[in-house]
């Protein structure tokens, strides 16, 4: 599904990020972006993909206002982006963050409060998210009593409930299993078809990135810079039989020829570094 | 907030240290009006020849750190005895741990004067008491160390057909062994704690009588010379300690 | 399961009942020992005699007195160190192995200077058991504190969270185990160096008592004194552990 096409005000405007970290020690430092520039409209699913270390991660963090980029600007819904901005964009991380010592439906009612709603709609809110990711019976359960990947649907669930225009995701199914990896995609992407949101996903999984963008922006090794983009002009929601359809594996293979020059250069990389080490 | 280096915050904190001594001085030296308060100067200027320039002193110092090392290595060999013991079997470890961690639990002090009584105002008794600080954070280590050996490793040395006992010998015992030297530290403070306790308790002789001797002539200078000289063998010991614990952690990750 | 636990308190029960037993035995065949292990009949009638006349009490009164304005100002300076000290990580870095190293020596050993300061009354037994009983509690405060997983903070902040809401919300919670962790150890700590304490030096108190008691030989006194303090012991540790079993099962 495509959302407003609407080229001349896109939802995200990423103006010439630069990003260098700045160590303990003068050999610490580190320039993790160099120079980013991206456009995302409204509805669109764009996926940013990379070896470990490209930024790719950092680059999310600072659409979503949780870093502070140290050149350029990024601008959403027409603001720009000077910190946290939870009543426009929700993010969710790979490790889960539901908060331990509280019960789910508590978690859901803080991630309320903390954005300012703090009326008695919480509850309704907060369990209609948790069905539509299946999860309402849990909701008095406390976060240590469930699995990986129940907390992570819960987590999704949690960054639906907000009710924000734009979804930020850091690998959150990274720390999942295959499987559970594959139904919690399936249900992402039907998700996005009902509501239209804007999804901006990092992930260093190349079937994840065809399986759910609708363009996939592949990033260098550091320091990270946009190295190609490629569409996928197919529809949303997606079953699992676009997973067998030629174009995915074209897409795919395509991706890896794109990505396997980077990866070999960070593994060189690291290998110079533990090197001089000694 | 941007983190300091290593080495700045090495000097952040000897510039602590030394502001801390520089005050301490000024005040003794130009607020204070009582005699009972002491200045590093003063401090310094008894150490020698007044308090570790005499010989009975240097004798009871070290008298005391013969006492701290019988009584830190009875410490670490009964109580390992001890907690392999109690932790061999289930049912001994469940009966015997509690009352273990009650006993560590009980305030030591009070039974000072009873160990005194009955050991004499030698050295005798500063050992016991020492000893029966030190043994107790060992007995509890060993039984952990017994318990805590990870179950993949026991597996994998099954697998490849260890016996029993080469179990024991090769994964549990060193295992054990290891987790009892990260509590040396511990031990060894306890042990010193023990030993100092009933050292300064006993005023016939020892460190005892000259901090009884400086007390009551009001000699608050040569008292502190001599705490604080205590008190840095301790640091230093406690320091050699956690070089051996480190040399034997090696492995750890 | 049940028949295990049964096992289990039998042992233990019927050590304690072999020990007494054995006391028994060894004070009733033979005189030898009589001075330094008093039959345990005698203990009883001392601790009896202590009970009613009062002397238990006015000491104990003292005692207890000292260990709670003690642990006090423990709790106050050293919570308050604790949480400044984990303000910015820098500060954490200077300052807390210079806690932990302080607290590594037996302080026990400052104890004759106290008293040459505050005299050998109270005050000298408080001021040293606040400052023992200090340094677990700042040390396990600023554990507490810096061991609030940054993640659970990022993702609050990243929800809207205001500095209050992150105090109250993330980081208090986060902090309560291991800080409170800290304030049982500075409490037994407390409670061991007043005893002490009143041992080395006292005019009045359950320890001067002890000590008292040893100097004058009158031995049965002594254990009956030991006596008490280990029964106050074993129930304070009891419900320390019957607490901690609790919190953790919520």
């Amino acid at each position: 599904m495509e959302g407003a096409v609407d080229a001349a005000s896109p939802m995200i405007a990423i103006d010439h990020v630069s990003m260098t970290f700045v160590g303990r020690e003068a050999s610490q430092t580190v320039v993790a972006l160099d120079d980013v520039s991206l456009k995302i409209r409204q509805g669109e699913f764009v996926c940013l993909l990379g070896p470990s270390g490209c930024g790719k991660s950092t680059l999310l963090a600072i659409i979503g206002g949780m870093l502070k980029a140290t050149a350029g600007s990024v601008i959403v819904g027409g603001t720009a982006v000077n910190g946290p901005r939870p009543n426009d964009m929700a993010y969710v991380f790979q490790e889960s963050t539901l908060l331990p010592w509280y019960t789910v439906l508590d978690n859901f009612r803080l991630a309320l409060k903390f954005q300012g709603i703090d009326d008695a709609s919480w509850r309704d809110r907060a369990m209609h998210a948790l069905s539509a990711v299946d999860m309402t019976q849990f909701a008095n359960h406390y976060p240590k009593q469930l699995s990986g990947g129940m907390k992570q649907r819960i987590n999704l669930a949690r960054g639906l409930c907000v009710g924000t225009n734009v979804l930020l995701l850091d690998e959150p199914f990274a720390a999942l299993d295959e499987q559970t990896r594959m139904v919690l995609g399936e249900d992402l992407s039907m998700l996005l078809a009902r509501t239209g949101k804007t999804i901006v996903f990092v992930t260093h999984s190349l079937a994840e990135a065809v399986f759910l963008a609708d363009r996939i922006v592949v990033m260098t090794a550091r320091p990270g810079k946009i190295k190609a983009e490629i569409n996928v002009p197919h529809p949303h929601p997606r079953s699992p039989d676009f997973m067998l359809a030629p174009e995915f594996g074209e897409i795919r293979n395509e991706l890896y020829a794109i990505l396997r020059d980077e990866i070999r250069a960070t593994v060189a990389r690291m290998r110079e570094a533990r090197d001089a080490a000694g | 907030m941007t983190e300091m280096s290593n080495t700045q915050i090495r000097l952040v904190r000897l510039a602590l240290i030394v502001g801390l001594i520089a005050i301490w001085e000024f005040y003794a030296r130009f607020i204070s009006t009582s005699s009972l308060i002491a200045g590093p100067s003063d401090v310094a200027m008894a150490w020698w020849p007044k308090v570790m320039g005499e010989p009975r002193v240097r004798a009871a110092v070290g008298i005391t750190l013969i006492e701290l090392a019988v009584a830190f290595a009875m410490s670490v060999v009964f109580g390992m005895l001890i907690g392999i013991l109690i932790g061999l079997t289930n049912i001994g470890r469940r009966s015997m741990y509690p009352i273990v961690l009650l006993l560590y639990g009980i305030p030591q002090a009070i039974i000072l004067p009873l160990f005194v009584l009955v050991f004499g105002l030698g050295p005798a008794s500063k050992i016991a008491f020492g000893f029966s600080h030190g043994i107790f954070p060992v007995i509890v280590n060993t039984i952990a160390g017994m318990r805590n050996v990870s179950p993949h490793l026991l597996a994998g040395s099954a697998a490849m057909g260890a016996s029993g006992a080469q179990q024991v010998r090769y994964v549990i015992f060193p295992h054990m062994v290891t987790t009892v030297f990260a509590g040396l530290r511990l031990a060894m403070t306890l042990t010193l704690l023990g030993v100092i306790l009933a050292e300064i308790f006993v005023s016939q002789g020892g460190i005892g009588f000259f901090t009884l001797l400086y007390s009551e002539t009001f000699n608050p200078s040569a008292l502190m010379a001599l705490v604080l000289t205590l008190a840095l063998m301790a640091i230093a010991l406690n320091e050699l300690v956690r070089l051996v614990e480190a040399r034997f952690s090696r492995w750890k990750d | 399961m049940r028949r295990e636990q049964l096992l289990i308190r039998s042992i233990q029960f019927g050590l304690v009942a072999i020990l007494f037993g054995a006391w028994w035995f060894v004070t009733h065949s033979s005189q030898k020992l009589m001075l330094l292990l008093p039959r345990p009949e005698l203990v009883w009638r001392e601790m009896q005699l202590l009970w009613s006349s009062g002397r238990l009490w006015s000491a104990a009164t003292i005692t207890v007195t000292e260990i709670v304005k003690a642990y006090v100002i423990a709790v106050v300076a050293g919570i308050l160190v604790g949480f400044l000290v984990t303000r910015s990580r820098n500060l954490v870095r200077i300052f807390e192995p210079m806690l932990a190293g302080m607290f590594a020596i037996p302080l026990t050993l400052f104890f004759p200077l106290f008293v040459v300061f505050f005299g050998i009354g109270p005050d000298s037994k408080v001021a040293y058991a606040a400052t023992y009983s200090f340094f677990p509690i700042a040390l396990n405060t600023i554990a507490g504190f810096s061991s609030v997983d940054e993640l659970y903070l990022r993702a609050v902040r990243s929800m809207g969270a205001s500095s209050v809401q992150q105090f109250r919300y993330v980081y208090l919670p986060g902090a309560l185990p291991v800080t409170l962790t800290g304030l049982r150890i500075g409490f037994f700590i407390c409670i061991a160096s007043v005893l002490g304490g009143e041992t080395l030096a006292a005019a009045a108190g359950v320890g001067k008592s002890i000590a008292l008691s040893a100097e004058l030989m009158e031995t049965a006194r002594l254990y009956a004194w030991i006596a008490f303090v280990v029964l106050a012991s074993v129930m304070l540790n009891l419900l320390a552990l019957a607490a901690e079993t609790r919190s953790e099962r919520e």
